[in-house]
């Protein structure tokens, strides 16, 4: 009976250790800033995570009225974890929007553009990422990535006087 | 029915009350909270507190904390052995965050820290201990540490100091051509970090007292060299006493 109790003891031990163990790890890869945050990755690992809907409409709201560092604002705040494609996407969208000049690209806004796709991509690794949204003329994350790298690297068309009449996606 | 308690209590503390302490060490070991945002950083163990943890784990085996032969052996259930291990190894990481909350993070004080340490550790291999002695100069070594880095640096970088705390840290800077460059935490990591520590020399304390039971009766140093039997073991402890 003692030693039935004993053994108990150390496999429940050990199981609830190697979990806490585990968490630990977790904690130190992901590096949470804030116990939000720790929530927020615990949903994510879980699955259970889920953007925010009523922040999202009103980041779109944002970005369809041009106010696009107000809409990125409001999209990290309704995709905290950076963990749904789709907020992503759109993300990278409103860098692109924000960066596209007649004369000249923003490096700095078309660079973080990139990452943002990337992100998106990434998070969409099952199946190509297509946004269906008639307000936009890119809908694939391909078309935008390709898109953002054209504007971040240099050559020779770049002096093209013609180039003033392109128009922005 | 008193010893059956015994029994389970050991059990308990063995199996889950140590490595629960140590684990919680290893989480708050690297736990820093920023001065600006208020948020937290995890700082990952440098590669030299690998190094020091392992000097420390020899150190405990040498001082007689750790009884490695007793506590991992053939006529043990493989399961106990495991679970034994599993101690060992919390407690190695446990030895390992514990420096990392004690070390600067960069600069020129990171490596005298660093150095320092390594002489300690390393001159220590060479002296006698017994186990009270041991815990006694690793409570010390920590405690110095989180004064000197806790207390002492944390007053001379903060930027909330008196102009003559300023100064002085400038003067610091300036005399070392900036190479003792200290982050700014909150107030917060001091107190993480005190805690950290003490959980650490209370866990080391429970382990010195882990192999103290019937199944264990070889305490004391003397015993264990001549290998008395456990009726000698009380007039021993009390001739020492």
């Amino acid at each position: 009976m003692r030693r039935m109790q004993s053994k108990i003891i150390q496999v429940t031990g050990l199981a609830f250790t190697i979990a806490y163990a585990v968490l630990i790890v977790w904690l130190y890869a992901t590096e949470p800033r804030t116990f939000k945050e720790a929530a927020t990755s615990v949903e994510v690992a879980a699955g259970t995570y889920q953007v925010n809907q009523e922040k999202f409409n009103s980041a779109l709201d944002l970005f369809q009225r041009e106010q696009f560092r107000a809409a990125r604002d409001e999209w990290q705040r309704a995709d905290p974890a950076r963990g749904d494609a789709r907020t992503q996407f759109y993300i990278a969208y409103s860098f692109y929007r924000e960066g596209w000049g007649r004369l000249y690209y923003d490096q700095q806004l078309f660079k973080q553009g990139l990452e943002a796709v990337n992100r998106a991509i990434a998070l969409a690794s099952a199946s190509p990422l297509s946004v269906d949204d008639p307000n936009l003329r890119m809908h694939s994350a391909a078309e935008l990535k390709a898109e953002l790298e054209q504007g971040t690297e240099r050559s020779w068309s770049d002096v093209n006087p013609l180039k003033v009449l392109r128009t922005r996606k | 029915m008193t010893a059956n308690n015994r029994s389970t209590n050991r059990a308990l503390v063995d199996n889950v009350v140590l490595p629960m302490i140590f684990l919680t060490v290893v989480l708050l070991g690297g736990l820093r909270v920023d001065a600006e945002n208020r948020t937290f950083i995890f700082v990952a163990p440098p590669l030299v507190t690998l190094f020091l943890g392992v000097l420390l784990m020899l150190l405990l085996v040498r001082g007689r904390l750790i009884r490695f032969p007793q506590w991992v052996r053939n006529e043990l259930p493989p399961l106990t052995n495991i679970v034994h291990i599993w101690m060992f190894i919390t407690l190695f990481f446990a030895s390992v965050q514990a420096f990392n909350s004690v070390l600067p993070e960069r600069g020129l004080l990171h490596w005298l820290f660093s150095f320092f340490f390594l002489w300690t550790l390393w001159n220590n291999q060479f002296s006698s201990f017994d186990p009270p002695r041991l815990l006694r100069s690793l409570a010390i070594l920590f405690g110095t540490a989180f004064v000197l880095k806790h207390i002492l640096l944390a007053s001379l970088f903060s930027p909330e100091g008196g102009w003559l705390k300023r100064i002085a840290g400038t003067l610091l800077q300036g005399v070392s051509l900036g190479t003792l460059d200290e982050p700014n935490f909150a107030p917060a990591t001091g107190y993480i970090c005190f805690f950290t520590l003490a959980l650490y020399v209370a866990g080391l304390i429970l382990v010195g007292f882990a192999g103290r039971d019937e199944a264990d009766p070889v305490v004391h140093p003397v015993i264990e060299e001549y290998q008395l039997p456990a009726a000698d073991d009380l007039a021993v402890r009390d001739g020492a006493e």
